[in-house]
Order: structure tokens, then C-alpha cells, then sequence
């Protein structure tokens, strides 16, 4: 799976799980400064991301995960 | 004045009398801390215009609503920000973009939770300081500006505070709903309401210095749990009470924190973190209080009622026992209780029926109404004699609780002297203790409280008319000399100055110091004792040696050449036993000084507030009695006086059970001179002079021993 695809099934993620329109969601977009998720939100982001790519993220750097970029980097890795 | 400091001035005035907010990260979930915040700005009225930020809403609560605080069209003069920690660093970065100069950042998350949090603190920080943005924060409740120009309640509060004169600043944020609470149900208004949290940026120090001009405020009261840096904590409450009169009350939690670690010098034993601190506060005119009950209890004396001009109190009660117990209270506080001036005594006599008590205290009888108190209470707060009046209320079936509340707010007015009062029980008393305080009369549950209360007001007048004292400077010390001793034993590595050092350092600072000499044999001592003079005193002279009675090297009261050359002896022996390895230089001889009381002097340096001069009781027991008291450097005369008066020590110098009083002055002096080589010597880590011994009035004093730490 090469990297925009992943970016691309990450924003798909992102929009269901705060309700926003897929389009308005940046590369670089933070997910509490810029996308307005709220502190549970951030979690169940997660959660999102780990089933969406079948994928278990370690809790500690997970946290570290918060923007698109993160996201997308961090799963890239994972995927290896 | 600095550009920057008057920068950081301006900055913390638009904090609290901002035109514009911008609330950043808020949104519109009732009951939590983003929408709570909001809701208080509108809530208190806001004289200004408000502007919501965040990322998803167009609206909250009817307002318009940006996504980016850049993207707000007009200027705004602070930000109020309620983002997670983990996203502050791009709010505020965003906030410089805008010109905003000043921020109140309510969230947590940051050095208080440690690891990645203090890094988030140190970012922020970086931040603020690339934009020139002032902030108060993080992790704290917010800021309340009662002043009707802006009615400012940027804060997650219950409830707004009352206007009044009382400016709050607190470390704790529960602390502060705790204290808004309270206040409320005693009617008690705040100018200023600051929540400081971590105090990354704005903090005690800086607000100071702002409420020091502000016209709202009257008394400053400041919660504190840790202080980081004291000496300017000091010089801001220095510069508030001296130029303004302002008083400063403050709490100071962490008492009963483990106090001095340990130290090679009895001054480092016994100067504790909290003993320093309470010794800070005073000099510098801080009151020190215990709770939250006693904070207010004095603050509201100070600023309801005028401050009394001297410390004489006359109490109106209709109560015997109460009446008892208040005078204790007010004796025990150092008040006076007294004497009526005739005219006072005639119309008491006419106006009270033949069974009142009408000398101080007066007893204006169960039975009294209105009328009773009234004439009571005018007639003495005409008496010159009289410097405020305690009125003491029980309430019995007949007692008009309502009318002798008005009575006394109405005569309140009409005078500058004080009136406190005490309106004994509960719920009888309720409806007179809420007409006195909204009228602005102290009451308080307790008679000592309100004498206590009292005693802080007089003191802080008697402060006010001390504070300008100047520093004295002894222009006969050898500086250089002092000096060259401590830099060349730090340059061998010493930790600790040989007494024989020790005693030089002492003479360059013209200490009284007796001629000695060292002997390294019996027969020397001998000789030595012979030059210098009977009764002589002998003691070891070695650097591993610090408490030289504790292994039997000193011997006192020798009278003989013979007796010198067998004590020389001993000694050597006693300290090879008690510390075999030790090196020994051999023993000190000199003229014994005559008999005297035995004090300790000491100074210690402490991280937070500076040198640290220590006083109290001397001799082989000082840190079992732990009759000492402390102060910080450089001392006048007045602190130097203090410090001595504040210890049982004191008692004692002034001639108890019938000896000698001793020289008090010698003592003074040579307080003094120790604080102008604590200023002058850094070098010196630690000091004790114990004994000085100090003799008989206009005989002085004398150094017995010391010891100099670097």
C-alpha cells in the first residue's frame, strides 16, 4: 500500500469519526488545532486508524500521533 | 524603570482590562472547562467585545465563530486559551501572528504532570518570548476583574465575586473557588482575582508590582506554594507596602515540609526552609497567615475599618465571660486595655445602670438594648485614651440584635477610629453580623480572632513608621583582608576555615575577638597562658575537628602555668581517642572571658531568599532549645533589634531574676557587622559565633568560637 493511499484511507477515517467533510481535512492538519476533535475523539482516532488498517499501535506513541502527517507516517512505517 | 518591564506592566493591564478576547479552543459542551469559560466572560457582562475560536463551530452560544484566531478580522487584545496542552504551542504561536501581547492559559498538562509536559511549558515559554506575549498560566482557573470599566470573569468560577478592595493571587485554583466561596457568604468583595497556576510566565512577583498602582485594590492577599525566587518576591513586596501602605497578606503552604537537611554548622541545622521564610515575610512587612479564615479576618480589618493609631482597645460587651476572655485575647496579642478619661467615665455612669461595669471592659448588663450600646460605644469612641473599640454581643430574649448592628455601622461612620465586633453564636446573631458586614464592620466568631486582627493592623502601622531605616556600613573593616583568607582557603579546596582562620576573618570585621596564641606543646601553653593571662581557656585547633567539646578538646578555667601544660595534655589525649585520625595543629591558649550570657550568631545562605542571619541562645545546647530567630541580610537596626527581642533570649539579656542586664548594644553591633561580612564575603557558606558571650551592660561582648564554612 503506497503512501496516498494511505493518506487517502486515513482522511476517510478522520471524516466519519468527526464528522467532517473528507475535503476540508489537510495533509498537515492537526487533529485538535485544526479538525476540532476533543480529547476522546482523539482516542477513538486511533482506535479508528488501528481498525481501518487491521494494526495494533503501541498507546504511548499512538499519543504522539496528531495530525494527518503523523498518521500517515506512522502507519507507513507499521506497514513495512 | 525598564522598557521591558514597563512592557510586561502594559502587557498584564490589558490582561485584566482587555477590549477584545479571543477564546480559544472553546466550544459550547455545558459543564466543562472550554464552554464554562465562555459562558462566565458573558455571564459577568464583559465590557468588551468576545470572539470564539474553534476549529469545527461557526457559532457558539449566538456568536460568530472562527476557526484560527488569524483569521478574526479586528485586533484583539488578549487570548484566553482552553486548547489541550498538546496543541498550545500552535494556538500561541498563532496568537503572536495576530499581535496579541497578552494570553491567560487555563489548561493543564504541562511541567506540573512532568516528563512531556515540562517540555510543553519550556515551548510555550520560547514562544511568548519570540512575540513578546505576557501570559498567566498554565493550569490555573482563570482571572476576574470586578472593576465595573470591564467586569472581567475569565474564568471557570462558580460564581462571579463582588467588587471590593481585596486583590487575590493564588497558586491553587481549587484554593481559589474554595476562597470565592467563602468570601461570598461573608459578603467580601476582590478587585483582582488571579489564578497563577504554574506561573510559567506572569507570577507573583510581576502582579505585585501591577496591583501596587492599581487604584481598586487596597490589601493584596497571596497564596503560595513554592516560591522560586524570594529576594525579588522580597524587594516587590517591599516596594508595595512602602510606597503604597498597601498591606500584604499571605499563605504559605509546605509548613510542616522536611526542613534543613544536614549541616555542618548548628545555623544550617536549625535555619529550615519555613523558619527563613517566616523571617522573610517579616522583614519585608508580609503577614504571614495560617488559613484562610485568619487571611480574611485580617484583611477585611484592614481594609473596612481605618487603621488604629496606637494599640489601646476599649470592649463594650453585655456579657461577663465573653467580656473575660476578649480582654484575655487582646493582652495576649499585645494590646493595652485602657483607662477611661473622666468625661468618658461621667456620661458611662449616667447613661448605664448602677449594676454596669464601667471601667475598661465595660459591661453593659444581659438586659441592655439599643440604647445601652449606643451611648456605650459613642461616648468611648470620643475618648482619646481609646485607639478602637471591640463590641461584644450575646444575644438574650430582650437583646435588639438588628438595632445595635445599625447603631454601630451609623456610629462607624461618623469616626476615623476602628470598631470591630464579635456578635457571639449562629443563627440568632445572623440577621446583625450580615447588617455588619455589608456595612463594612469586621465581626468575628471568636473574641481572639478579633483581637488578633486588631494586633496585625497596629503592627503593620508601627512597620510602616520603621521601613525607612538605613542600612548601617562599618567603615573600619578590613575587606581585602577578610577576603584574601577566604579565597586562598577555597583555592587549597577547604570546605571549612581553621578556627585560628576563622578568627582572622572575624578580626578584619572587627568582631571582639581576645588576643590567642597556638601552642604546639605543654610547655608552650604554658608560656602562652603566662603572656596572655588568667583564667585562661584552652581548646584543640584542628580541621577534623568541628565540635571540639564533643570529644573533650577544650578545657576552661585555668589558673596556673601548671594547669595550662596538664590541660594541653588532656586535650591531646581526649581528641586522639574521640578521632584518632585526626590531624592536629595543636591547642589554643587565651585570657578566659569573663562570665556572661551565652548567644549564638549565624549566617547561612539560602537559595530562594539570600544570607540568612541567625540569633538565639548559645552554648552546647542551642539545637535542643532552638531559641532562635532569623533574618535576612543586610539588617538595620531595627531588624537587628528584632531579631534579638523575637527570642526568650531577649528575656534574659534584659536582666531576668535579678542579674545584670548585659550589653545589648554590643550585641546590636556586632549583629550587624556580621551582616556587612555576610553582603561582603560570599565566599562564606556557613557561620556560627557560638558562644559570644555577653556581658554586663557597657562591658560588650565576645567571640568565644566560631566556625566559617565555604
Amino acid at each position: 500500500m503506497d503512501r496516498v493511499e494511505i493518506q487517502n484511507r486515513i482522511k476517510k477515517v478522520i471524516s466519519k469519526v468527526l464528522n467532517i467533510n473528507e475535503e476540508s481535512i489537510g495533509d498537515n492538519a492537526n487533529f485538535i488545532f485544526d479538525l476540532g476533535a476533543d480529547s476522546l475523539q482523539s482516542v477513538e482516532l486511533v482506535a479508528a486508524f488501528e481498525e481501518e488498517f487491521n494494526i495494533e499501535m503501541e498507546e504511548d506513541k499512538a499519543l504522539e500521533v496528531q495530525t494527518v502527517a503523523d498518521a500517515t507516517e506512522f502507519i507507513s512505517q507499521y506497514l513495512k | 524603570m525598564s522598557d521591558a518591564f514597563s512592557e510586561r506592566m502594559k502587557n498584564i493591564d490589558r490582561i485584566f482590562y482587555p477590549k477584545s478576547i479571543a477564546v480559544l479552543g472553546t466550544n459550547n459542551v455545558r459543564g466543562t472547562v472550554p464552554s464554562d469559560i465562555l459562558t462566565n466572560i458573558l455571564k459577568a457582562d464583559f465590557n468588551g467585545v468576545v470572539y470564539p475560536v474553534n476549529p469545527k463551530e461557526r457559532h457558539l452560544f449566538s456568536i460568530k465563530t472562527y476557526k484560527y484566531v488569524i483569521d478574526i478580522e479586528d485586533p484583539i487584545d488578549i487570548a484566553v486559551i482552553v486548547y489541550p496542552s498538546s496543541v498550545m504551542h500552535l494556538a500561541l504561536e498563532q496568537c503572536g501572528q495576530k499581535g496579541i501581547k497578552g494570553a491567560i492559559i487555563i489548561s493543564a498538562g504541562f511541567k506540573e504532570v512532568g516528563g512531556k509536559g515540562i517540555e510543553r511549558e519550556e515551548k510555550i515559554k520560547e514562544i511568548a518570548r519570540k512575540y513578546g506575549i505576557s501570559f498567566i498560566g498554565p493550569n490555573c482557573l482563570g482571572v476576574i476583574n470586578t472593576d465595573p470599566e470591564v467586569k472581567l470573569d475569565a474564568s471557570f468560577a462558580r460564581k462571579t465575586p463582588d467588587e471590593g478592595d481585596i486583590a487575590f493571587i493564588s497558586q491553587s485554583g481549587a484554593l481559589c473557588t474554595a476562597v470565592l466561596d467563602y468570601a461570598r457568604a461573608k459578603h467580601i468583595g476582590f478587585s483582582k482575582f488571579v489564578s497563577i497556576g504554574n506561573k510559567a510566565d506572569i507570577s507573583e512577583v510581576d502582579l505585585l508590582y501591577y496591583l501596587k498602582d492599581d487604584p481598586k485594590t487596597k490589601v493584596i492577599l497571596l497564596y503560595l506554594e513554592e516560591i522560586s525566587d524570594g529576594t525579588a518576591l522580597l524587594q516587590a513586596a517591599r516596594t508595595v507596602i512602602q510606597e503604597t501602605g498597601k498591606p500584604i497578606l499571605a499563605m504559605k503552604s509546605g509548613r510542616t515540609h522536611a526542613g534543613a537537611s544536614a549541616a555542618a554548622s548548628h545555623t544550617g541545622s536549625l535555619a529550615g526552609n519555613d523558619e527563613i521564610c517566616d523571617a522573610a515575610f517579616k522583614q519585608a512587612g508580609i503577614i504571614r497567615c495560617e488559613d484562610v479564615e485568619e487571611m480574611f479576618n485580617k484583611a477585611i480589618a484592614f481594609t473596612y475599618q481605618p487603621l488604629p493609631k496606637g494599640n489601646r482597645v476599649a470592649i463594650i460587651t453585655n456579657a461577663g465571660g465573653p467580656g473575660v476572655l476578649t480582654t484575655d485575647a487582646a493582652i495576649h496579642c499585645g494590646l493595652e486595655l485602657p483607662k477611661f478619661n473622666p468625661e468618658t467615665t461621667k456620661i458611662l455612669k449616667s447613661e448605664l445602670p448602677p449594676t454596669a461595669n464601667i471601667s475598661n471592659p465595660v459591661d453593659v448588663i444581659g438586659d441592655a438594648r439599643a440604647d445601652r450600646y449606643n451611648a456605650a460605644v459613642s461616648s468611648i469612641m470620643k475618648d482619646e485614651n481609646v485607639d478602637g473599640v471591640f463590641v461584644i454581643l450575646t444575644p438574650q430574649s430582650m437583646t435588639e440584635i438588628e438595632s445595635i448592628a445599625k447603631e454601630i455601622c451609623h456610629i462607624a461612620s461618623q469616626h476615623t477610629k476602628p470598631i470591630y465586633t464579635s456578635f457571639m453564636g449562629e443563627a440568632d446573631v445572623a440577621v446583625g453580623v450580615d447588617i455588619l458586614l455589608r456595612n463594612r464592620i469586621p465581626h468575628y466568631i471568636l473574641p481572639e480572632s478579633m483581637a488578633d486582627a486588631f494586633a496585625s493592623t497596629y503592627k503593620f502601622t508601627k512597620f510602616l513608621e520603621d521601613v525607612h531605616k538605613p542600612i548601617p556600613e562599618f567603615e573600619d573593616v578590613d575587606v581585602q583582608k577578610a577576603r584574601g583568607i577566604l579565597d586562598e582557603a577555597l583555592k587549597q579546596g577547604k570546605k571549612y576555615l581553621p578556627e585560628e582562620e576563622a578568627v582572622k576573618v572575624l578580626e578584619a570585621y572587627k568582631f571582639p575577638v581576645l588576643k590567642s596564641g597556638l601552642a604546639e606543646s605543654a610547655e608552650e601553653a604554658g608560656k602562652l597562658a603566662d603572656e596572655l593571662g588568667y583564667p585562661a581557656v584552652m581548646k584543640i585547633i584542628s580541621e577534623d575537628v568541628v565540635h571540639k567539646f564533643d570529644v573533650g578538646g577544650v578545657v576552661l578555667d585555668i589558673g596556673t602555668r601548671g594547669e595550662a601544660e596538664k590541660a594541653y595534655n588532656t586535650i591531646l589525649d581526649n581528641v586522639k581517642k574521640a578521632k584518632p585520625d585526626a590531624k592536629i595543629k595543636g591547642v589554643m591558649v587565651r585570657k578566659m572571658i569573663p562570665p556572661g550570657e551565652e548567644v549564638i550568631l549565624g549566617l547561612k545562605r539560602d537559595e530562594s531568599f539570600g544570607t540568612v542571619i541567625m540569633f538565639g541562645l548559645g552554648g552546647i545546647f542551642v539545637e535542643v532549645f532552638k531559641d532562635v530567630s532569623f533574618r535576612i541580610a543586610p539588617l538595620d537596626n531595627i531588624a537587628a533589634e528584632k531579631l534579638i527581642s523575637e527570642t526568650k533570649a531577649a528575656i534574659i539579656l534584659g536582666g531576668a531574676r535579678g542579674r545584670k542586664p548585659k550589653d545589648i548594644n554590643a550585641l546590636k553591633e556586632t549583629i550587624m557587622r556580621l551582616s556587612q561580612l555576610a553582603v561582603e564575603c560570599p565566599q562564606i557558606r556557613e557561620l556560627d559565633v557560638n558562644p559570644l558571650i555577653v556581658l554586663d551592660d557597657g562591658k560588650g561582648c565576645f567571640v568565644a568560637d566560631t566556625k566559617i564554612m565555604l
